[in-house]
């Protein structure tokens, strides 16, 4: 568990540092993501350890999420004069996004559904949300 | 005796009642969620909210003072999005064979939910901010409230509409799959997870371990992208939209 979060404050520390060398519009965290994504893939000693603690984060996610959107409902009067716009976009926008991403989806993947998909079957398990 | 009651008064200022209350509140959610079967209308985020937004106005704390309060949970959003990496390693391991297409679907994927959310948006007559605060409303709520930052939107906006995309999308896969008569689980897992993120994830293991890998999967590589891009073309974008 130390070791983990360890991991992960030292690679959002070094996505801090390289934004704050080149200055690049990105959060310092996502790069710290691809950094991490990078090292275990080049399978960097002790990386594998963030497990617990990534596992332990990710799946209580909606905890660290919840109390910036409270404010959707405590600033109100902030959204209200576009409640229309929001609510089209939000709940519309996802239903219509679903059926267009859905379609593709059957186009691009669908034509290789015969060849190579006989994969091992899948390491089950950790599947964080 | 009203000096006590005062100095009793003045606990709700402090971090340890806005850490309290939210602690409480999202195990309250948690118990309902598995009561319900995890049904995505109780979905945590809602849930949990709603004790807190009773709450804090009846004791006069408000929003700004109350995000002071639990910037402690909010710090972990940083180290959180850090691990995503994580799920996102282990299931490139799992669907190797399929990366091309996948990519491309990422990436067509990716501009096609933000394009959806702002143009609507856009259209309706939403202010720049509030259009901001959609464009990455797909993708992971780490990832998501970072990268608003960057497009000038709200953040309680974006958190908000990334936990109504999820759950709206979530409730409406089934029937859109039916619909389009999809039989293929990695079709399913992948719409949902580049659709409705976590809450589409959860969703798509109801149909097997290779949906849910699948859509962690598209969750991963579908946030990424969007932070990667979004930030660099968002000033173009919103001078279009004008």
């Amino acid at each position: 568990m130390i070791d983990g979060l360890l991991i992960l404050l030292l690679f959002q520390f070094f996505g801090e540092v390289i934004i704050r060398l080149t200055g690049i519009p990105l959060p310092a965290s996502v790069v710290g993501m691809v950094l991490l994504l990078l090292a275990l893939l080049l399978e960097a000693p002790f990386t594998q350890r963030v497990a617990p603690a990534a596992g332990g984060l990710i799946k209580h996610i909606s905890l660290l999420i919840f109390p910036l959107g409270v404010g959707i409902v405590l600033q109100w009067h902030r959204y209200e004069e576009y409640a229309l716009a929001l609510g089209v976009a939000v709940v519309l926008g996802t239903i219509l996004s679903m059926i267009v991403v859905t379609l593709m989806l059957k186009k691009l993947l669908g034509g290789k559904h015969r060849e190579p998909t006989s994969k091992p079957a899948g390491r089950g398990g950790d599947h964080a949300d | 005796m009203l000096i006590n009651l005062d100095q009793l008064a003045e606990l709700v200022h402090t971090p340890l009642f806005g850490l309290l209350l939210t602690l409480a509140s999202y195990r309250f959610a948690l118990w309902v969620y598995g009561r319900s079967n995890s049904l995505p209308i109780f979905h945590p985020f809602l849930v949990a909210s709603i004790p807190v937004i009773i709450v804090l106005p009846l004791v006069n704390v408000d929003y700004e003072e109350y995000r002071e309060q639990t910037q402690m949970i909010s710090f972990l959003l940083g180290p959180a999005t850090v691990a995503l990496a994580w799920p996102l390693y282990r299931q490139l391991h799992t669907v190797r064979s399929v990366l091309k297409p996948i990519i491309v679907a990422t990436l067509l994927g990716a501009i096609i939910s933000a394009a959806i959310a702002v143009g609507l948006a856009w259209w309706l007559g939403a202010p720049p901010e509030v259009v901001g605060s959609l464009a990455p409303k797909s993708i992971t709520t780490p990832i998501a409230v970072e990268v608003v930052k960057s497009t000038g939107g709200y953040v309680s906006l974006a958190a908000g509409a990334v936990a109504i995309t999820g759950i709206v999308g979530a409730l409406a896969a089934g029937p859109i799959f039916r619909l389009l008569k999809v039989s293929d689980h990695r079709v399913k897992g992948f719409a949902l997870g580049l659709v409705a993120h976590a809450i589409g994830t959860a969703r798509a293991f109801e149909y097997g371990e290779k949906a849910g890998a699948f859509a962690g999967l598209a969750l991963g590589l579908c946030g990424l992208v969007t932070a990667l891009a979004l930030p660099w073309l968002w000033p173009w974008v919103a001078q279009h939209l004008g």
